[in-house]
């Protein structure tokens, strides 16, 4: 396993831990060496494209596939040998999977009624899980019956009740229309903290991930490229595939800049390596004036500017004698944007409060 | 009665153009397809109402509609039976050669049923391939109440299974992987969840399984021996009513065999609506 990607938080126990775990297609391999822990009661979030193997290692966790290579354990005990019904392991699918013939109660009883628990204490049981999705009143309806928020608490209650040792979320909020996700999400994020369930969410959406995830894993084409909070992947990547993916990123050759940002406060020759910054990094400044930035990337010219609502976007082409036009995206907030009011084809001098250096 | 809600184009006034195409396909009906069905009724009552329940209770006619009944349903039994559990293996485990199999399923409904019969006489008849061995015992098949159910379960093999396989099909697997992430064990989401699912198709099948066996008639004349009181099925009693001259009693057991066949259709199409409704899930 590559130590680089531990996560680098503190040393705490480990709900599931997965380990070495690999998955070939025939001669196509799906998941490298994937390797990642989710401590008590937190939840990981699994970021990555289509096909990036994320859904492939859900299920592998879940039983539902087997993986060719690496280990598994669940609180302790190995669980890569068990069938999928012995993991106790609760999983939301993406279309939540609720059985049409049964009510919404006896959706939530299922599990229960399986292990073969008294029909008082199921009733018991499904009761106190309605209260707990706010569904109390919609126990005999249908799933056909019910909205698509409805039914994926539903879906969340029905993995509650029987008291899985793990949740697993299969892209369950991809079905959901946008303005319903930002409740639900904050939703669901309130309910595990409250019963301290470890959750593994599975998403393509940067914003559900970080909102969702004590931990994100950003995972390409079968390889976990990094691993860590939130705020941790988004402001130290430590590739271009991760930067790119979680927010807005500008990456410039370093051997193409003049003057490199390190000069201000390093030795003066320009390192090998590409120079990361994100748009809302980026202070401008009137030229001649002297930035007051930690770091003076050069001088430039705006090309377009732009609204998105709580912020201005600009492009810059940065005066470098680059074999093409090079250009960086900035972002700004409405203060900066009144401190200094810009408009195409006006001179600036640009500066990052922050930046990082890929190797 | 369950109102279906269904999308159609919103109907607009009648215009003159559709109502003649209308009158001109209800015309084209009227010799093929209407009126052979109306003089059924028409002759069955024109002596009276009495006389009608007369020809229907005589015994070997009411013998004749039981056994109709009776073997249809055991056909439908096990055809429906057959028809799951063939959909289940087949559709769930992708099985190698299954479209093969498929096929095979399917065949007895392109053979013709005189065939079919015959067939049936050649394996079970006393000089049959199976036939032969059953001869040295005190049994015998052919021509016996459980030669009409041979019959009616190969010319309506792959009807239960032709209505079933693809309603699983259209199942979304994941219920069956939530069921197994909940615990239960494959026969456990079979019996709580993939058969419910499945109890729309089931029920169509079966109708459609029963409707056919009711009316069979060229393969049950080659096997059953045609004996009144016996081996007469319905559709057997109206023929040989026919060439007696008995029109009456012909009549009257015509017209019970429209009367189930018109009812089985209407169970039909209300299934459809029932349990359409709530059949995919979401």
């Amino acid at each position: 396993m590559n130590p680089e990607l531990q996560p680098t938080t503190e040393p705490r126990r480990a709900a599931l831990k997965v380990r070495g775990v690999s998955k070939w297609y025939g001669a196509e391999r799906v998941l490298a060496d994937v390797s990642f822990s989710i401590g008590e009661g937190e939840s990981l979030v699994i970021l990555g494209h289509s096909g990036s193997g994320k859904t492939t290692t859900l299920r592998i966790i879940a039983g539902l596939e087997k993986p060719d290579a690496g280990e598994i354990l669940l609180n302790g005990r190995h669980i890569e040998h068990l069938r999928a019904r012995e993991r106790n392991i609760g999983v939301i699918f993406q279309n939540y999977a609720l059985f049409p013939r049964m009510t919404v109660t006896e959706n939530i009883c299922f599990g229960l009624r399986i292990r073969g628990v008294r029909r008082t204490e199921r009733e018991r049981i499904a009761a106190e899980m309605l209260g707990l999705i706010g569904l109390t009143d919609q126990s005999d309806k249908y799933p056909g019956q019910l909205s698509g928020g409805q039914q994926q608490r539903v879906a969340i209650a029905r993995a509650l009740a029987y008291q899985p040792a793990l949740l697993l979320f299969d892209e369950s909020f991809s079905a959901l229309d946008p303005q319903m996700r930002g409740g639900l999400r904050r939703e669901i994020r309130a309910l595990l903290r409250q019963l301290r369930i470890p959750a593994l969410f599975i998403t393509h959406d940067q914003e559900e991930a970080m909102e969702l995830g004590d931990q994100i894993a950003i995972l390409n084409r079968g390889q976990l490229e990094q691993i860590g909070a939130p705020e941790q992947i988004y402001h130290h990547p430590r590739s271009e595939f991760v930067a790119a993916f979680l927010g807005a990123a500008n990456i410039i050759d370093l051997q193409l800049l003049a003057q490199p940002p390190l000069v201000a406060d390093r030795s003066a020759s320009a390192p090998p390596g590409r120079l990361l910054f994100r748009p809302e990094e980026v202070v401008l400044q009137p030229l001649p004036a002297p930035v007051e930035a930690p770091f003076l990337l050069g001088a430039g010219r705006v090309v377009e500017v732009g609204f998105a609502g709580a912020t201005e976007w600009l492009n810059i082409e940065l005066d470098l004698p680059a074999p093409r036009p090079l250009l960086i995206r900035v972002s700004r907030t409405r203060w900066e944007s009144r401190q200094l009011r810009l408009n195409a084809g006006d001179p600036v001098a640009i500066g990052l409060r922050t930046f990082q250096i890929l190797e | 009665m369950v109102k279906t809600q269904s999308f159609k184009r919103q109907q607009e006034p009648p215009d003159l153009t559709g109502l003649v195409g209308m009158g001109f396909i209800l015309l084209a009906m009227m010799p093929l397809v209407i009126l052979p069905i109306a003089s059924i009724f028409i002759f069955g009552f024109s002596k009276g109402p009495v006389h009608f329940w007369s020809a229907l209770t005589e015994a070997p006619a009411l013998h004749a509609l039981q056994l109709s009944i009776l073997t249809s349903a055991v056909a439908t039994v096990c055809n429906v039976f057959f028809g799951v559990v063939a959909a289940w293996v087949m559709g769930r485990d992708q099985l190698r050669g299954s479209s093969a199999l498929i096929v095979l399923i399917s065949l007895p409904t392109a053979i013709p049923t005189a065939v079919a019969g015959f067939a049936l006489l050649l394996l079970w008849g006393r000089s049959g391939l199976l036939g032969r061995f059953i001869e040295q015992t005190d049994y015998q098949i052919m021509f016996t109440t459980a030669a009409i159910i041979l019959a009616n379960i190969f010319v309506t093999f792959p009807l239960a299974f032709g209505v079933i396989k693809p309603a699983l099909d259209n199942l979304d697997i994941n219920y069956e992987a939530a069921a197994e992430t909940m615990g239960a064990t494959r026969w456990q989401t079979f019996r709580y969840v993939v058969l419910p699912s499945l109890r729309g198709a089931i029920i169509t099948g079966a109708l459609l399984t029963f409707a056919r066996s009711i009316g069979e008639f060229g393969s049950t004349i080659m096997v059953s021996g045609n004996l009144a009181m016996r081996t007469q099925t319905a559709p057997l009693y109206i023929f040989a009513k026919f060439n007696e001259g008995d029109i009456e009693s012909a009549n009257a057991i015509a017209a019970v065999l429209a009367l189930i066949s018109f009812a089985i259709f209407s169970l039909i199409m209300l299934t459809k609506g029932r349990w359409g409704r709530w059949g995919r899930g979401r």
